[in-house]
């Protein structure tokens, strides 16, 4: 008997095995990347399909519940009218979510630097936030009018809270000993600050962020049901009051798909700027 | 209270006034809710330019605590510090003073090389003269190639050899190393044990060395000092006669097995 050979005599051989395993293992990661696409894609079509069919074997009356065909119409009939409407919501939201959340960030640095600072005004901003929207939205109408300042800051509102909770723990969220690092080279606050601190709070204040595009929208509607004649919030009260349930539920599609783009984007810029979280890249 | 000299180790740079480090009568207390402890008393240590001492004794002997008083992190309740001829804080502020911490400690956001780079960014660490070519201690800790890797990319082994290099960037003549390889694995440590005594011959650097490893601090260090708890002090300070340089393989002559006996027992009554 030859004594065994670990190294196989034909090494190319060794090699071809590990390509097709190589291509083997492409090929089925691509097809659970598109599987994880294509199911939930899947799953809707069967869902709208029964919903479809729901409509028309129990002869549902249109203004009750309107079929997904039906929707789809009024969609594309009345596309100017919902992108009409859409623009002022789309303004207040994205208004709503810088002021909102610039004010949080800055809130948080000073809460990080001044504990006094955190003590006095956390218990407040945590009553603030225990009010519901329907509830505060009325009294920022009667305080700002009947324009978009008053949706602006609904919107501005809503997004705070979550924002300075997260931004307040990712500005803490640095290891004693990185403190003592940047001490050892007797690093400035500003330093400590833009290159420590805001660094680390970066995926916090994303997961916020993320949170705050979808809620800045809500604001914006929820403040356009108090009072205005233009917006999504008052296109859903006049379509509702029309008994327009097409419409309605057209307008619902075009809000959601505002917020689902918004936080896309969002999403993007995440990936973009946490780069080197491992938590991102997987 | 004895006063200890160690010899000086023959890598020893140019002489220049004072020891690297003196400590005379040296106490740090912490005041907490739980009252005062005592993390250091009555320390008396002298170490000379160019020296290796290894700190090595049981959990809350104040190992940590003593590099945090030379480095300037934690002050002095009573007694004197001097580092390279001056206080502590104009050491650390001239850069003089570099330190590894146990985990890395490295910034997630910021590459191998952007790492090391940092201490040249803040505190005016730039401008020092005596800053050293980042890519080039790259190649000391042998990461070349990896320049561009983020942490989360890198080994527990190599995160800690950046953070060494990154520590080496202002040309320290001291660097204070608080259990740098405690979280590795044996093979690991073992190598970046023979790496940093190579490092050290190249910089010339006086090293101090926190370790629970009593064959570490056997291997690495030119003495060990020994040290006992509540209240953190001096038990012993204990030479070691092994050639240098030295090699891994030289943890199983009979002159190192008894070392490190000789380590355990003291350690036994501390």
């Amino acid at each position: 008997m030859s004594a065994p050979t670990l190294s196989s005599s034909n090494p190319r051989e060794a090699f071809a095995s590990e390509d097709s395993a190589q291509a083997q293992f492409a090929a089925a990661a691509r097809w659970s990347a598109w599987r994880r696409r294509l199911l939930p894609l899947g799953a809707a079509i069967l869902l709208l399909l029964l919903w479809e069919l729901g409509v028309v074997f129990f002869h549902i009356r249109p203004f009750i519940a309107p079929a997904p065909t039906a929707v789809a119409a009024t969609l594309y009939q009345k596309f100017g009218l919902l992108i009409a409407n859409l623009a002022p919501t789309a303004t207040e939201a994205i208004a709503g979510f810088l002021i909102g959340n610039s004010a949080a960030i800055m809130l948080a640095t000073i809460f990080v630097h001044q504990r006094t600072a955190e003590e006095a005004f956390f218990p407040i901003a945590v009553m603030v936030h225990t009010i519901p929207v329907m509830a505060y939205a009325p009294i920022l109408v009667l305080l700002l009018g009947n324009g978009m300042e008053a949706k602006v800051a609904i919107a501005a509102l809503i997004c705070f809270f979550p924002t300075l909770v997260n931004m307040t723990r990712g500005l803490r969220a640095v290891s004693p000993q990185q403190m003592e690092l940047m001490r050892i080279l007797s690093a400035s606050p500003s330093e400590i600050f833009f290159k420590l601190r805001l660094k680390s709070s970066l995926p916090y204040l994303f997961s916020a962020l993320k949170i705050a595009a979808a809620t800045s929208v809500i604001g914006a509607i929820v403040g356009e049901w108090i009072g205005a004649t233009t917006g999504i919030g008052a296109l859903i009260i006049q379509a509702t009051y029309n008994f327009d349930s097409a419409l309605l539920y057209a307008t619902i599609v075009v809000g959601s798909l505002f917020s689902a783009i918004f936080f896309g984007v969002i999403s993007w810029l995440e990936r973009y700027f946490l780069k080197w979280n491992a938590a991102q890249t997987g | 209270m004895s006063q200890i000299a160690l010899d000086r180790a023959p890598q020893a740079s140019a002489p220049e006034e004072g020891a690297a480090v003196e400590l005379r009568d040296v106490t740090v207390r912490f005041t907490s809710e739980r009252g005062v402890t005592t993390a250091l008393e009555r320390i008396d240590l002298s170490i000379p330019r160019g020296g290796f001492l290894t700190l090595l004794g049981p959990s809350g002997c104040g190992k940590s605590t003593l590099l945090r008083v030379v480095s300037d992190l934690v002050p002095a309740t009573s007694g004197e510090v001097r580092v390279l001829g001056t206080s502590a804080s104009a050491a650390r502020a001239r850069r003089d003073i570099g330190f590894v911490f146990q985990d890395a400690s490295l910034l997630a956001w910021r590459t191998a090389l952007e790492n090391i780079e940092l201490p040249l960014e803040v505190g005016g660490g730039g401008k020092r003269r005596g800053v050293r070519d980042p890519r080039e201690l790259l190649a000391l800790v042998g990461l070349s190639g990896w320049e561009k890797s983020y942490p989360h990319e890198l080994s527990g082994g190599m995160r800690q050899r950046v953070a060494i290099a990154r520590a080496l960037v202002n040309d320290p003549k001291l660097l204070l190393m608080d259990e740098p390889f405690g979280a590795l694995d044996e093979i690991t440590r073992d190598r970046l044990n023979e790496e940093l005594l190579r490092i050290w011959e190249n910089t010339g650097a006086t090293i101090l060395f926190v370790t629970h490893s009593i064959y570490e601090a056997a291997f690495l260090g030119q003495q060990v000092l020994l040290m006992a708890a509540r209240p953190g002090r001096i038990r012993e300070i204990v030479p070691v006669p092994l050639p240098n340089p030295r090699r891994i393989a030289m943890r199983e002559t009979a002159q190192f097995v008894e070392l490190a006996a000789h380590l355990r027992r003291v350690l036994e009554t501390c």
